[in-house]
């Protein structure tokens, strides 16, 4: 937006109140326009896609467990160390064995960042947004409750669980070529490294759009 | 015995209006702000102000420690009993006025100046900074925009030749125009500009400016105490806005006569000038205090003086 100097105020303007007539003439045009409100729990809001809400641990079909390998990315990498994780290596394979995964969701500071490095896909942030509680204990997800929250996002929300399971964050400016193969899924078309410029593309494709705005 | 019953009427009548005034407001402000007001409590919203009402009667009575407990205790009441007296003398129609003296509107700016040490004193006795500074801008403001008002009115006083509320109206039907707010436009200008500062309402509501003083010099008062100061307040704004109907707009007189309901068009105005004030809300921003204090003095006041003297000089010529 580009800032104007107001012209200055003739005498005439100012005894006469003309901005704050012109003011009124404002709000009364808006005493009759119709309300943004939405009333919320009666209307409530569809979540956009890739909307970051409530935490869950996607079920396995096959196993019906989590798909979680304790790889400890999420733990790292989590801004606000509210994930925490217990594991086990199994004696001989040496294959690492969960023994705890728990969420503090008071915590969290909804980046997104553990479903983005996450390898497996295993821990998402889903669309639901309402779990406001009376309490701090409800909102402490272990990993039964994390399942849970996923059984029941995909029961209401109707999401395919398989095409949903891969989040459409992905680390930005990485090829996806170079991602895990479980993270390799087909997103929709804004989703892709293309749809999602970073850097200096995203920069110079910026400049284009601001240059066209000012033409206009 | 029938006074008694008079004033029963006229009070409950008038807490009814309080109460539906507030309705009013947040409605009207609501839409200006594209938004909805009350929706929930009963069809539209409509039983919100009694919703209220309950709340604010059973909602705990806090005192502060060391507030001065005989003046905290005393100042709503103050408030509310200036704002209330004046009632008495306001005629809603041709012969319906509680208590007619040929002194009226003498009367009136008597008790709306006492209703301001109600304020004063809330904000002495709570002990509190924001009260405190509440109340002085309160006294300030007051001094300086009482003057204001009795002087837009002066010319009115001049043209009608009395004080006495009913006597004005008729004597404004009998003039020119019918109205006193056409010759005395300039008054009537300074009228509604100090009506806004005497009733504290926005934009000149410095003594309870939220964003400032937090509520200003009720910030300490809670429950049934704050309703009396917000009832104290919309009475305020009713007898102002009826005082402007009478003074300015020609009473209760109307351009036809509506059968049966002899206050109608009193009522419709008093509604039109309350309307104005929420407008006027939802569109201004609150007048700095030094803005406040040279649009008093330095504008209002030489304003009203020139009416003044140019009604003087009107009335001795024609």
């Amino acid at each position: 937006m580009l800032i104007q100097p107001r012209p200055k105020r003739s005498l005439l303007e100012t005894v006469l109140l003309f901005e704050i007539l012109q003011g009124m003439a404002l709000t009364l045009k808006r005493l009759f326009s119709k309300p943004v409100t939405r009333q919320y729990p009666d209307e409530k809001r569809q979540p956009f896609l890739g909307f970051r809400g409530k935490h869950a641990l996607v079920r396995d079909p096959q196993t019906g467990e989590s798909s979680c390998v304790a790889c400890l990315r999420c733990a790292t990498v989590c801004p606000s160390q509210c994930i925490y994780i217990r594991y086990h290596e199994e004696e001989g394979s040496g294959r690492r064995v969960v023994d705890r995964y728990d969420i503090e969701a008071l915590r969290c500071i909804y980046c997104g960042y553990c479903a983005e490095v996450c390898p497996v896909n295993a821990i998402v942030l889903t669309e639901s947004y309402e779990y406001s509680a009376y309490d701090r204990q409800t909102n402490y997800f272990d990993r039964g409750r994390l399942l849970n929250n996923w059984d029941a996002f995909v029961k209401e929300s109707g999401h395919d669980p398989v095409a949903y399971v891969n989040p459409f964050w992905r680390p930005r400016g990485v090829d996806e070529a170079t991602l895990a193969g479980p993270r390799r899924r087909k997103v929709p078309e804004e989703w892709t490294r293309a749809g999602q410029p970073v850097g200096r593309l995203c920069r110079s494709q910026d400049s284009e759009v601001l240059a066209e705005g000012v033409q206009r | 015995m029938a006074l008694v019953v008079h004033m029963l009427i006229l009070v409950g009548v008038v807490l009814l209006h309080v109460a539906y005034a507030t309705y009013f407001e947040r409605k009207v402000i609501g839409h200006m702000q594209v938004r909805m007001g009350p929706t929930r409590v009963g069809p539209l919203g409509l039983l919100q102000p009694i919703a209220d009402g309950i709340k604010l009667f059973f909602k705990e009575d806090v005192i502060p420690g060391c507030a001065d407990r005989t003046l905290f205790y005393a100042a709503p009441i103050i408030c509310l009993v200036a704002a209330m007296a004046n009632l008495a003398v306001l005629p809603f129609a041709s012969g319906l006025v509680l208590a007619k003296i040929n002194i009226g509107l003498l009367f009136v700016f008597a008790m709306s100046s006492l209703a301001s040490y109600g304020v004063v004193l809330a904000g002495w006795a709570s002990n509190s900074k924001f009260s405190f500074l509440g109340g002085l801008r309160s006294m300030s403001q007051v001094i300086s925009y009482e003057i204001a008002l009795g002087l837009s009115l002066v010319g009115v006083m001049m043209m009608a030749g009395s004080l006495d509320l009913s006597e004005i109206v008729a004597a404004q039907q009998q003039s020119r125009f019918g109205i006193y707010a056409i010759p005395q436009f300039l008054g009537f200008f300074v009228f509604v500009v100090a009506m806004l500062a005497e009733t504290n309402r926005a934009p000149f509501d410095l003594p309870e400016a939220e964003s400032e003083l937090v509520a200003g010099y009720f910030t300490e008062y809670s429950g049934i105490r704050f309703s009396l100061f917000f009832m104290a307040e919309y009475i305020g704004m009713l007898v102002m806005a009826s005082i402007a109907t009478i003074c300015f707009l020609g009473g209760w007189s109307g351009p036809f006569a509506v059968p049966h309901v002899p206050f109608f068009w009193f009522a419709a105005k008093i509604y039109g000038i309350m309307f104005f004030y929420f407008w006027l809300r939802a569109t201004l921003p609150r007048y700095r205090y030094d803005q406040l204090m040279s649009l008093g003095w330095k504008v209002l006041i030489p304003l009203a003086l020139l009416n003044i003297v140019v009604t003087g000089f009107v009335k001795t010529i024609f």
